[in-house]
């Protein structure tokens, strides 16, 4: 794990860390607003990794969650003077994808499905050639201390670590959380997850 | 390493999903096209749209070939498109009426329009495409079709 930590981050506990992406989405946007179309290529290029991640949360399959990440895209097209504030377009995106992710997964009942079977039969392909055996072992446990945690937790952490401040009264709605559970919840989750990988050895 | 921070930890779940659940090879490149091209539909609704007003298809010939005809209104401005596609080759012919003197526009395809009101536009790729007329007399707004599909 000390290997692949970024070796300068500074750790405050306070908040996040200084996070280039949501000012690079606020300057596309900006620019986009102002009549570059560039602006808006740029956008979708920085933004839609994150969206992939936060619909993926919901255990959608790979073709709904496209789609919800599409119809994200087509809103903000359409919504764009809506956003009064350029520097929450992060937000307003995220936060968009989240409830469409909600509501389709409500929808459809789209249950954990044959994701996780296709997830894990990726991983010898993954750790074949380049990494070590060693490496590799350590990457599979580290996974496996992430799949054991509740499936609330998996989702919650996978949206905070994507999103980095989300927005809490949102999140807790589309999680199905009293707003005041979400902190403490992620303490939780974050903790399980420690322990989990101090069991493992990877800590 | 004996401390992991919040920080750390959501790092590694971050790590963790982006190395079993990538982002699709070609999601980036196709969320841009669908943006892009919702961004130009909302363009030109604010130019101004022509209205469809009638379809109609002419008979089916060979198999891999169609032909049919659109008619735009907007305003005073009538637009006639036949389109014709054989063998994946696309054509289409216009007219304006009254006629007038214009570009017309269709992505990266262009044709001016004669003083009869006749245009025309070839090797258009399979696809929806709108075309746009920008009238050479500048006090007049530039008017577009909607998307239809060749």
């Amino acid at each position: 794990m000390a290997a692949r930590r970024p070796a300068a981050r500074v750790v405050t506990g306070a908040s996040a860390p200084p996070d280039g992406l949501w000012a690079d989405a606020s300057r596309a946007f900006v620019r986009w607003l102002d009549g570059d179309p560039s602006g808006l290529d740029e956008l979708v290029a920085v933004m839609t990794p994150v969206l992939w991640h936060v619909v993926r949360a919901y255990r959608l399959p790979q073709e709904a969650a496209e789609d919800v990440v599409q119809s994200t895209w087509l809103a903000l097209v359409r919504r764009r003077t809506a956003i009064a504030d350029p520097a929450a377009v992060g937000g307003w995106l995220t936060t968009t994808a989240r409830r469409e992710s909600w509501r389709v997964a409500k929808a459809g009942q789209h249950v954990a499905p044959a994701a996780d079977e296709e997830l894990a039969a990726r991983l010898p392909a993954e750790s074949s050639a380049e990494t070590s055996a060693v490496e590799a072992d350590s990457r599979h446990r580290i996974w496996s201390a992430v799949d054991a945690l509740p499936e609330r937790c998996q989702r919650l952490l996978r949206v905070v670590a994507f999103e980095r401040r989300p927005d809490y009264q949102s999140l807790a709605s589309d999680l199905d959380m009293p707003i005041g559970s979400i902190g403490p919840t992620r303490g939780r989750c974050l903790a399980k997850l420690r322990v989990a990988l101090v069991q493992a050895g990877e800590i | 390493m004996s401390e992991m921070s919040r920080e750390d930890l959501l790092d590694v779940v971050r790590r963790v999903h982006e190395e079993r659940d990538p982002v699709p090879d070609d999601l980036v490149a196709r969320m841009q096209a669908a943006a892009a091209f919702a961004a130009s539909d909302l363009d030109a609704e604010l130019l101004g749209l022509m209205e469809l007003v009638d379809r109609s298809d002419e008979l089916v010939g060979a198999r891999g070939t169609a032909t049919y005809t659109l008619r735009f209104v907007h305003g005073e401005t009538d637009l006639l498109v036949r389109v014709a596609v054989e063998d994946g080759a696309s054509r289409i012919d216009g007219w304006v009426v009254p006629p007038e003197a214009m570009t017309v526009r269709a992505g990266t395809f262009v044709a001016s329009v004669t003083d009869t009101g006749r245009f025309e536009l070839t090797g258009l790729p399979l696809g929806l495409h709108r075309l746009s007329l920008e009238p050479h007399d500048i006090t007049r707004p530039a008017f577009s079709t909607p998307t239809f599909e060749i």
